[in-house]
């Protein structure tokens, strides 16, 4: 007997089967919808323990749909609506909609229902790992570094704003759509983002973030009507940083800095695939962050080896990221670019208008680019100094080792 | 060789809300321990059991519904496997895949009846 499942079969299944249900039965019975779903997998795990069904994804099919009828049957408001369910017309309707194609579509409509403007972009966020993605909200907690009953809260507050609202299951009108899209893309690049630079103690949350996001970003790119520069953009950044997600952490779960990290492990397939990704951009006339951070990360997979980086190449393109975005957080990447050309006058200059409470979360890199550049400075003191700062303001356990292993490296010298 | 169940109590998955990603991932160890029996040829069944619970009981045969029965105390599911003696099941049971989650293995020697 062969006994191998797909890699994440369930959960990608998780997300097509509850948006395929709700397509069918409507957003106002999800939560009927999401405990079938869940029971199905449950009843898959002791039933096929002695055999595997021949269509692992039919069964989970079958025994989905048959559980959520038998459940809003028991809800006696919906009986006269369902009771016939099985058979005639709307048992051809709902076997329609699990035609491949049908699926794919249930998929991305729900992709932009979660990305509704009338939804909080925190609640956008867990809704669609939820929802899309089939994470347990202890998972999502996880990967948010947030507490559970914060996820709890905001799933709850999701659903009930898409039901009182009465938000179609649908795409948005032709005039919205671009806004939409653009919505899409940035819970995308965030879900992305969680996962990447996240120093999530679980290697697992880490990857399964951004290959959510990548396998999204696919689905979207199938749809003609989705495509433009800016998604192959993200596209190709997201394959450009996934290509290197395995060499940031060592097997002692230690962070390797890309200075330090082992370039002959990168990944070149993903690169290739970005690189593609990259070329398609140039048929449309749009620019966008996502071609800039591209562009950026393209540079860093170019150099052989850290030393051969093309500092003033990343430099142009923050200055033009900057430009177009002037987020506190690149003004500082240009600081730290500025470093790496020991441009130390121009650096000091730069850090001191920042104003620290602005980068919120990530103030320790301030504090960690103060340090180099007092290193550079060789006023080693002072270095030090500004490394305890920045042990104190990441709550992060695995920076907060990585600095204090930088810290003790300065404290021999 | 004697026949003895593997009665697997507790570590109820509908009760901890596992998430399908975990429970794939469960599923694919139950998979590796039935493969890993069925090639040493001591597994001879078993079963998994619906969390549904009826007792009858009493004289008067009084019906409750068994959910007073808490998922710790609930058994999951069987296995009868061959084997030398009690040991050497406690080694076999070893790769149960539910510890973690609470789960417990008991392991009854089938009696056998003299003819």
């Amino acid at each position: 007997m062969e006994n191998k499942i797909v890699d994440h079969l369930f959960r990608h299944q998780y997300g097509k089967m509850v948006a395929i249900l709700v397509r069918f039965f409507g957003f106002s019975n999800i939560e009927t919808i999401e405990d079938a779903v869940q029971d199905t997998f449950v009843k898959a795990t002791l039933q096929w323990r002695n055999e595997i069904p021949k269509n692992p994804e039919a069964w989970l099919v079958k025994v989905a749909k048959n559980r959520t009828i038998d459940l809003l049957r028991s809800i006696k408001a919906e009986k006269n609506r369902f009771n016939k369910i099985s058979s005639g017309a709307s048992a051809i309707v709902i076997n329609e909609l699990f035609l491949d194609h049908e699926i794919e579509d249930s998929q991305l409509r729900m992709i932009f229902v979660a990305c509704h403007p009338s939804l909080k972009p925190k609640e956008q966020i867990a809704f669609a790992l939820k929802t899309i993605s089939g994470f347990s909200l202890k998972e999502i907690s996880a990967a948010l570094l947030t507490k559970e009953e914060t996820i709890q809260k905001r799933l709850s507050r999701a659903k009930k704003t898409i039901i009182k609202k009465d938000i179609q299951f649908d795409y948005p009108p032709a005039v919205d759509i671009e806004k939409r899209l653009d919505r899409v893309m940035e819970v995308l690049y965030l879900t992305f983002n969680e996962g990447f630079h996240s120093t999530n103690k679980t290697k697992l949350i880490r990857e399964d973030l951004c290959g959510e996001a990548i396998r999204l970003v696919k689905l979207l790119l199938k749809k003609e009507k989705f495509r433009n520069g800016k998604l192959y953009a993200l596209f190709a950044l997201m394959c450009f940083h996934s290509s290197r997600l395995s060499s940031k952490i060592n097997n002692k779960n230690e962070i390797v800095t890309i200075n330090e990290q082992d370039r002959s492990k990168w990944y070149f397939p993903l690169i290739k695939i970005g690189n593609d990704a990259m070329n398609k951009t140039m048929e449309y006339d749009d620019i966008s962050c996502y071609h800039y951070e591209a562009a950026i990360a393209v540079e860093h997979l170019k150099a052989k080896t850290f030393e051969k980086t093309n500092w003033n190449k990343i430099l142009r393109w923050y200055n033009k990221l900057y430009e177009l975005q002037p987020a506190v957080f690149t003004y500082l990447n240009i600081a730290i670019v500025n470093l790496q050309l020991n441009k130390l006058e121009v650096v000091k200059e730069m850090l001191d208008t920042i104003v620290v409470s602005d980068l919120e979360q990530r103030a320790y890199l301030y504090y960690g680019c103060y340090a180099d550049y007092f290193f550079k400075r060789k006023e080693i003191k002072k270095a030090i100094s500004y490394l305890d700062k920045a042990i104190q303001n990441t709550s992060n356990n695995l920076e907060k080792e990585y600095l204090k292993k930088r810290k003790l490296q300065l404290e021999i010298i | 060789m004697k026949d003895f169940m593997m009665i697997f109590i507790g570590a109820d998955y509908q009760e901890l809300g596992l998430s399908p990603e975990q429970l794939q991932e469960r599923m694919g160890k139950w998979f590796a321990w039935n493969d890993k029996m069925e090639g040493q040829g001591i597994l001879k069944g078993g079963n998994a059991l619906v969390p549904v619970v009826k007792h009858v009981s009493g004289p008067n045969r009084t019906i409750t519904d068994g959910s007073l029965v808490e998922g710790k105390e609930l058994v999951g599911g069987y296995y009868i496997v061959s084997a030398e003696n009690a040991d050497a099941v406690v080694e076999i049971a070893q790769d149960y895949p539910d510890y973690d989650l609470g789960g417990t293995v008991e392991i009854r020697e089938v009696m056998v009846f003299d003819k």
